[in-house]
């Protein structure tokens, strides 16, 4: 995954109040002021939508988001890249109605215990696939919807198989259809708010430090002393968590799961796609993605039918982020601001003296106080190159 | 269980087991030379079944001709795309990066097919399609003796290639240490180029073979796709005679599974090889150095 040497280097200017120029202020304030106008406009799409089509359209798209925040706590951490996230989605899906159905549980707890259940069968599955890196990760990925989607459609008499399994839906039959899909829009967000909470959380948490030094070079972090494996699962379980709460709610909305719908390596593809289109790094990078995807996607199916080419159009859009644009859209835009900020007149920000000066700074420090934070030392391992956060 | 019912069942694991590994093949060169898994492989393979299909709907002729087409095409093309898309994605990321490229391959190849064929199913009707040899009491479709006849002759040229060509020596040089064969003279870009492009034309014949005796349809490529990426991990990423003997071992093992489990059961034998070499021997089982690290 990206490299240690990547512009975009994860230490946080933030909380250094001194030092912060006016160009960095205005840059605060307009981030505050674009989230305000984006988070009024987000939760006033239901008004807005005028007809019942434009409302399932969000929901569609809110979901996709809650599937691509759930996917990047692995990929954008770890940077482990799961084709395969569709099983987790599928498999809450599954564990909701069959909880509702066999069980009779309340909707809501049964989406929460299916999430759960999916949670600590994630366990052993991470343990077995998390062994390996890479390729064979992505190979051990896929290799899991597939095994799912032969067990959903021969497990006939559980699953419903090819014929599919109707869940009932959670509001009573006097809710109307408009003021379902409002309703779920609802949840949607409120489910994308708070795993980007804990998205955040764990960004900020010597925990995600660890994860993210997994992301830089596995095999260094454990060198250094980063309970690689442990950590790769934790992340890797509260992935799984949160997109089969995503999927379990897809579900729930839907009112219908097919097992070639539910275990669809299009579905774990659209992740993939709408997290790197983003930006796996950022916390709103796989939100970005899944309104730009979920909107392409809805917008082909609108215009081409049920034709293949909206596969050709997903397949183009893939290879072009995979080329052009690894880092996604949200970095991009910050390497796009970076350029107006004034006193940048050299490349590298540091000449070699400031940078030793500096080191040797950090080093009395840390030798004199044994309390340097984490940002510190991190900030001492960090290279020349993305010397812009040392200043 | 009849003993002819078994040994039928055993050949016909031999004759499926023998187009695995020629794909499988495939797949180890691509990952040979580049470090790339090529999730796009059994793609081109339903793409050459198509052109197979399409070949033979269009002049009537025996769709072994199309070969004649394929490979040479598949082979420029696979050069083509080692040289100007994958070789292109930035060193430190290229693994992860080269799967999601090959897989948005994939997804384009098969929207395409929808698209041209739409997803119907097809079948070639051929004169001999119906016959079948006796052999001790087992019917073997001569159909599938073909197939397998192809999927083996391709092998042993790509062996011989291999071992008694320069071509093959630089290849292999290439795939053991890229930087000494460049010391000696190897032009390494254009050798990985070429490995690509046989990896491709692998694909070409196998999907020929594939076309003589089953059904196609554009989503088929992930039936494939699954086993093919089961039998290059349970081999060990880089090593052909791993992948060959996976391929042929999983082959036989899936065909007489599906005697007591049936087709679909069958098929999960991948997947359990598959995670049960992770848990016991992450690196595969023929791999050596190469695959520790993929």
């Amino acid at each position: 995954m990206p490299s240690v040497s990547d512009r975009a280097a994860p230490a946080h200017v933030d909380g250094e109040a001194p030092g912060r120029s006016r160009f960095d202020l205005t840059i605060v304030g307009g981030k505050v002021v674009l989230a305000v106008v984006l988070g009024a406009l987000v939760l006033a799409f239901p008004m807005m939508a005028t007809d019942a089509f434009i409302l399932s359209v969000g929901v569609v798209i809110a979901s996709y988001a809650a599937f691509a925040v759930g996917w990047n706590f692995v990929g954008g951490f770890t940077g482990y890249i799961s084709l395969g996230h569709a099983a987790y989605t599928g498999l809450g899906g599954y564990g909701t109605a069959l909880l509702v159905l066999e069980l009779d549980l309340n909707p809501w707890v049964a989406l929460v215990a299916a999430a759960v259940l999916v949670a600590l069968l994630a366990v052993p599955i991470g343990i077995a696939s998390l062994r390996v890196r890479g390729a064979s990760f992505v190979i051990v990925s896929i290799a899991l919807v597939l095994i799912l989607l032969l067990v959903a459609q021969s497990w006939a008499s559980l699953t419903g198989g090819a014929q599919g399994l109707r869940v009932p839906r959670p509001f009573g039959p006097d809710v109307l259809r408009p003021e379902q899909h409002e309703r779920f829009f609802y949840l949607n967000v409120a489910l994308v708010a708070v795993a980007l909470a804990v998205w955040w959380f764990i960004d900020r948490s010597r925990f995600g430090t660890g994860l993210k030094a997994i992301r830089e070079d596995e095999d260094k972090a454990q060198a250094l002393g980063v309970p690689t494996g442990a950590y790769k699962l934790a992340v890797f379980v509260i992935s799984a968590f949160f997109t089969a709460l995503a999927g379990g709610m897809y579900a729930l909305w839907f009112g219908y799961l097919d097992p070639i719908f539910q275990f669809s390596i299009l579905i774990g593809s659209y992740m993939v796609l709408m997290s790197l289109l983003g930006g796996i790094r950022s916390l709103f990078g796989p939100v970005l993605g899944a309104v730009v995807v979920g909107y392409s996607l809805e917008f082909f199916k609108v215009h081409y039918g049920d034709s293949q080419f909206h596969l050709v159009a997903l397949g183009l859009l893939l290879a072009l982020v995979v080329m052009f644009m690894p880092d996604g859209v949200i970095p991009a835009i910050g390497a796009l601001v970076d350029r107006f900020r004034p006193q940048r007149s050299s490349i590298r920000e540091m000449t070699a003296e400031e940078l030793l000066a500096h080191n040797a700074s950090i080093d009395d420090k840390s030798a004199g106080t044994a309390t340097a934070t984490d940002d510190e030392r991190d900030l001492a391992t960090v290279p020349p190159r993305s010397g812009k956060d040392l200043r | 269980m009849s003993g002819s019912l078994l040994l039928q069942t055993l050949i016909l694991g031999v004759l499926l087991g023998g187009l695995y590994a020629l794909l499988a093949a495939g797949l180890t060169l691509y990952f040979g030379v580049m470090r790339v898994v090529m999730i796009a492989h059994s793609a081109f393979l339903i793409l050459a079944a198509y052109l197979a299909w399409f070949f033979h709907q269009q002049t009537g002729l025996d769709p072994l001709l199309s070969l004649a087409v394929t490979v040479p095409l598949f082979f420029v093309v696979g050069y083509l795309m080692q040289r100007g898309l994958i070789s292109r994605l930035r060193p430190a990321t290229l693994t992860m990066m080269s799967v999601l490229l090959t897989f948005a391959i994939a997804l384009a190849i098969e929207g395409m097919l929808g698209f041209l064929f739409t997803s119907t199913q097809r079948r070639i009707q051929l004169g001999y399609s119906g016959s079948s040899i006796e052999f001790f009491g087992a019917r073997i479709a001569v159909v599938k003796l073909i197939a397998f006849g192809l999927a083996a002759a391709a092998l042993v040229a790509l062996f011989l290639l291999l071992k008694m060509t320069r071509f093959g020596q630089a290849l292999r040089a290439t795939i053991q240490h890229p930087e000494a064969a460049r010391l000696l003279g190897v032009n390494t870009d254009r050798i990985a180029g070429f490995g690509f492009g046989l990896g491709l034309a692998t694909a070409a014949i196998g999907g020929t073979a594939l076309a003589l005796d089953s059904t196609i349809y554009p989503s088929l490529h992930w039936h494939w796709i699954g086993p093919l990426m089961a039998i290059i991990v349970v081999g060990g990423l880089g090593s052909i005679p791993g992948a060959a003997a996976a391929a042929l071992l999983l082959g036989v093992t899936q065909s007489l599974l599906q005697l007591p489990l049936g087709t679909t059961w069958a098929q999960t034998v991948f997947y359990v090889a598959l995670f049960a070499t992770l848990l016991v021997r992450p690196q595969g089982f023929f791999g050596g150095r190469l695959a520790q690290r993929f």
